[in-house]
C-alpha cells in the first residue's frame, strides 16, 4: 500500500505518551523522592513489572526509564519447552495462564535476552526458578553480575519431597536463599506463593536465611472450564489466576508479611492503577509490581509510577510515606 | 413446570448438547488436521514494521449480516504500516459493569491509506477495518462501543502473507472470519497485478463476508457454503483442481495458496500445494495476552521436544507454512 501521509494524520498516542514528561520533573517542581533500597539496590521508583508480563519488547512501546526496574521472566537451569495449548484463558476479573515457562536456560538467556534487557537502561532484576532446592545457586552463579537483583520464583513443585512449592515450606526456602546468598552479592528477592500455610513464617525465613526482600506474591493455582463444553480449557488443565480477582487475596498476605519482616515487602497481585498501589503500600508494602495489567494496557506500569509522583506533588508532599501518613491521620 | 416450557426446555438443552459436541469434534478436527502440518517460514526478506499503541476513533461500527460486526478505526500509523495478514490486540473497555482483562486479537481485514484534505473536502486518516464475530463476553462488550468512541489499539503485529518476486496468480481460501485474515493479501495483490481467486466459505450464502472487498479489488470469488455442500472439503478439493486445471487462461495453476480460517482448510491447501508444486501460506489463531512475543501464551500447534520451545503465533506467526507432512 502507498502511504500517503495526509495533514489530517495525528500521531500516534504512544507518540504522545512518550512525549509527554512527567509531571515535576519540570524545573523549580517541588523535589519527590520516590526511590527505595533493596539491599544493595537503590530504584527510582517502586513499580516494576511482574516477571512474565514484560519484554524487552516492550521498549518500543513505552518509556521504560519511568519504571524502577525491569523484572524478566523465569529463568531455569536446564532448558524447557512450556505447556500444551491453550496456555492462558479469561475469566470474569481474572486471568488464568499456564504458559509453563519456556526457558532456554542461563546461557541461551544471556545470549538472546539479556543484551536486550541490558539496553534498557534500568537495572534488569533476573527472575530464577528451580524444581528441587540445588537448583537455584548454580543459575544464579551462572547468571553471575548481569542481575542487578534476582528474583527467585519458589512457586515451583520440589521435586525433592512431594511436588509441594518450595515456597510453602519454610525449611526449603531458608536452604534455597541461604544457598543463592554464597554465590551472589546482588540482592535477592523472595517471590513467595499464595497458597502457604503461614506467609509470615515463609517471609521470615527468606529474611533470615539473607533475602534482601520479599515479593508477594505468584498467581493462584485454578482451574477454568469450557462454558459450552465443561471440559478444562488449558491444556495443562491447571493454571495461575491473576489480576483484580486476587488483590484482596494478596493485600492480606501482604499486610501480614509487613508485619513479620524488617526487608521491603514488593506487592504483587491485581495492580492496575496508582490507587491499588497505594493500596498496598499503606498495609506495609515497599514497592509494587505491574502484570496482568500491562496486557490490554501495555503503558499501565508507567502510568502507576507517574501517578505517585502526581500524588505526592498535588499534596505538596515528598514521598508517598509522608502522603500516607497525611491519609492516616485523617 | 407445564409440558409446554418443559418441552421447551427439553429442545434448548439438547441444542445446548449438540453444540457442545459440535464445538469438540471441529476443535479435535482442526488440531488433527493441523498435526505436523505448519512451520515457521524462512525469515522476511523486508523488515517488519514495528508496533504502536494508539487511541483510534471509531468511525464505523455496524452490523455486517447477521453474524458480524465491522468497526472502522482511525489510525494512520497503523494503517500505514501495516502488511498483508498482520493483526491488531484491542483492548476491549468495560461494558455494562462487565470487565474485560485481556486484549483481543484481530485480523486487520482492510488497510486505508490518509487522504489529503482540499479546500472542498476535509482530509481522513489512515484507517484500518476489523470485522469481528460476537463469541463471548469480550467480543459481546466490544460490539456495544458507540461511533465517534475511542478504542486502544496496539498494532500492527506479528507476521503476515508474503508474496515471492514475480508470483503472478495466486489462491486465498478464508472461511467465516478468516476471510478477514486473508483479504490483506488480496489488497496487496492488487496492488501487485497478482490475478487473485478467493474462496469465500462459510456455512450460510447470505453470511459470507467479504464479496464486496472482492469487487473492489478485482478478485474473482469462488462460493463454497455448509448449506449446498459446496464448502464440504472433498467437494470443495475437487472444484480447486478443476477450476485451476481447466478455467484459468493458462490452464495453469496458482503460484501461491493462502488460507486462513480452521486447520482442516489449511490442510486441504496443503494438499493442494502439494498436488499443484506450489507454496501455502496459512494462517492460525491462539489465545494470546500480549501479542508481542513475550508472555508465551500462544504456543503454535508444533510437536517439539520437551526441551525446546515451539514457535509462536504472535511473533513467528500469525501466517506459517503449511506443508504435507512426508511420512
Ligand atoms: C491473529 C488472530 C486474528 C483474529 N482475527 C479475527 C477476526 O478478524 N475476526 C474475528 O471475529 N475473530 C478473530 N480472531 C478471533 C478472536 O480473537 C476471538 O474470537 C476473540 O478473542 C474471542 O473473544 P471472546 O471474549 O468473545 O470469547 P471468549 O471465548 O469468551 O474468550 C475467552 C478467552 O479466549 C480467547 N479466545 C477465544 N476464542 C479465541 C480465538 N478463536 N482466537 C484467539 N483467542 C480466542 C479470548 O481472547 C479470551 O482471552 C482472531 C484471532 C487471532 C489469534
Ligand atoms: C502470562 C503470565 C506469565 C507469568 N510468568 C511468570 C514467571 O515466569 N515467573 C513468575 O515468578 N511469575 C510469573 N507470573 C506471575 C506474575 O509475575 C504475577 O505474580 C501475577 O500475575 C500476579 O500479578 P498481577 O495480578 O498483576 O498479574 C506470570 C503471570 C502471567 C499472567
Ligand atoms: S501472545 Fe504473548 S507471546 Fe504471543
Amino acid at each position: 500500500m502507498v502511504a500517503v501521509r495526509s495533514d489530517t494524520d495525528q500521531p500516534d498516542a504512544r507518540a504522545a505518551f512518550f512525549a509527554a514528561a512527567p509531571v515535576g520533573t519540570a524545573a523549580g517542581a517541588p523535589a519527590v523522592d520516590l526511590s527505595v533500597r533493596i539491599g544493595n539496590l537503590t530504584l527510582h521508583t517502586p513499580v516494576m513489572p511482574a516477571s512474565g508480563c514484560f519484554g524487552p519488547e516492550l521498549g518500543a512501546l513505552i518509556p521504560v526509564g519511568e519504571l524502577g526496574a525491569t523484572v524478566t521472566k523465569t529463568v531455569f537451569g536446564s532448558a524447557r519447552g512450556g505447556n500444551p495449548v491453550h496456555r492462558l484463558t479469561e475469566i470474569p476479573a481474572g486471568m488464568v495462564n499456564s504458559v509453563g515457562i519456556p526457558s532456554r536456560g542461563p546461557a541461551g538467556y544471556l545470549d538472546e535476552l539479556h543484551p536486550r534487557y541490558a539496553a534498557l537502561t534500568v537495572p534488569t532484576i533476573i527472575s530464577v526458578g528451580g524444581h528441587r532446592v540445588s537448583e537455584y545457586a548454580p543459575v544464579v552463579a551462572a547468571l553471575g553480575e548481569h542481575g542487578a537483583a534476582y528474583e527467585l520464583n519458589v512457586s515451583c513443585p520440589n521435586l525433592d519431597r512431594d511436588g509441594t512449592d518450595i515456597g510453602s515450606d519454610p525449611a526449603a526456602i531458608r536452604a534455597v536463599v541461604a544457598a543463592v546468598r554464597l554465590v551472589t552479592d546482588r540482592p535477592i528477592i523472595v517471590k513467595l506463593p499464595v497458597l502457604v500455610a503461614s506467609i509470615a513464617d515463609c517471609a521470615l525465613a527468606a529474611e533470615e536465611a539473607g533475602a534482601d526482600g520479599v515479593c508477594v506474591a505468584n498467581s493462584i493455582p485454578a482451574m477454568p472450564l469450557a462454558a459450552l463444553t465443561r471440559r478444562p480449557i488449558l491444556g495443562n488443565v491447571i493454571g495461575g489466576l491473576s489480576g483484580p480477582a486476587i488483590k484482596p487475596i494478596v493485600l492480606r498476605l501482604v499486610w501480614l508479611a509487613s508485619r513479620a519482616v524488617q526487608i521491603p515487602v514488593i506487592a504483587c497481585g491485581g495492580v492496575e492503577s496508582v490507587e491499588d498501589a497505594l493500596d498496598y503500600f499503606s498495609v506495609g508494602a515497599s514497592a509494587v509490581q505491574v502484570g496482568t495489567a500491562s496486557f490490554a494496557r501495555p503503558f499501565a506500569a508507567v502510568e502507576v509510577a507517574r501517578g505517585l509522583r502526581e500524588r505526592c506533588l498535588i499534596a505538596g508532599l515528598g514521598s508517598i510515606r509522608e502522603l500516607l501518613e497525611l491519609e492516616a491521620a485523617l | 413446570m407445564s409440558i409446554d416450557t418443559l418441552d421447551e426446555r427439553r429442545t434448548a438443552d439438547a441444542a445446548r448438547r449438540a453444540a457442545a459436541a459440535q464445538a469438540r469434534v471441529c476443535a479435535e478436527a482442526d488440531a488433527a488436521a493441523l498435526d505436523g502440518l505448519i512451520s515457521v517460514r524462512p525469515r522476511q526478506a523486508g523488515p517488519r514494521p514495528q508496533p504502536v499503541w494508539d487511541d483510534a476513533e471509531v468511525l464505523v461500527h455496524e452490523p455486517v449480516g447477521e453474524r458480524y460486526r465491522r468497526l472502522v478505526l482511525a489510525s494512520s500509523t497503523i494503517a500505514h504500516t501495516a502488511q498483508a495478514g498482520q493483526f491488531v490486540m484491542l483492548t476491549v473497555p468495560p461494558s455494562g459493569g462487565d470487565r474485560i482483562l485481556l486484549p483481543r486479537p484481530m485480523a486487520i481485514h482492510r488497510r486505508r491509506a490518509a487522504i489529503a484534505g482540499t479546500p472542498e473536502r476535509p482530509g481522513t486518516p489512515g484507517t484500518i477495518e476489523l470485522i469481528y464475530g460476537i463469541v463471548g463476553r469480550g467480543t459481546r462488550a466490544l460490539a456495544a462501543v458507540a461511533v465517534g468512541a475511542t478504542l486502544q489499539v496496539t498494532g500492527p503485529l506479528g507476521r503476515g502473507f508474503e508474496f515471492a518476486a514475480g508470483a503472478a496468480s495466486a489462491l486465498l481460501i478464508g472461511r467465516g472470519v478468516g476471510i478477514c485474515g486473508v483479504m490483506g493479501a488480496a489488497e496487496d495483490a492488487a496492488a501487485l497485478g497478482i490475478r487473485t481467486t478467493m474462496v469465500l466459505s462459510g456455512q450460510r450464502p447470505e453470511q459470507l463476508l467479504g464479496r464486496a472487498d472482492c469487487a473492489e479489488l478485482g478478485v474473482r470469488v469462488l462460493e463454497a457454503t455448509d448449506r449446498d455442500g459446496s464448502s464440504a472439503l472433498t467437494t470443495l478439493a475437487a472444484r480447486l483442481r478443476d477450476h485451476f486445471d481447466a478455467s484459468t487462461p493458462e490452464r495453469t495453476p496458482p503460484d501461491v495458496v493462502m488460507v486462513c480460517g480452521a486447520g482442516v482448510l489449511a490442510r486441504l491447501a496443503a494438499e493442494l500445494g502439494a498436488f499443484w508444486g506450489v507454496p501455502v501460506q496459512a494462517s492460525l489463531e491462539a489465545h494470546m495476552a500480549c501479542g508481542l512475543g513475550y508472555c508465551h501464551g500462544c504456543a503454535a500447534p508444533v510437536r517439539t521436544d520437551a526441551s525446546v520451545e515451539g514457535p509462536l503465533v504472535c511473533a513467528d506467526g500469525p501466517v506459517f507454512d503449511a506443508r504435507i507432512p512426508i511420512v
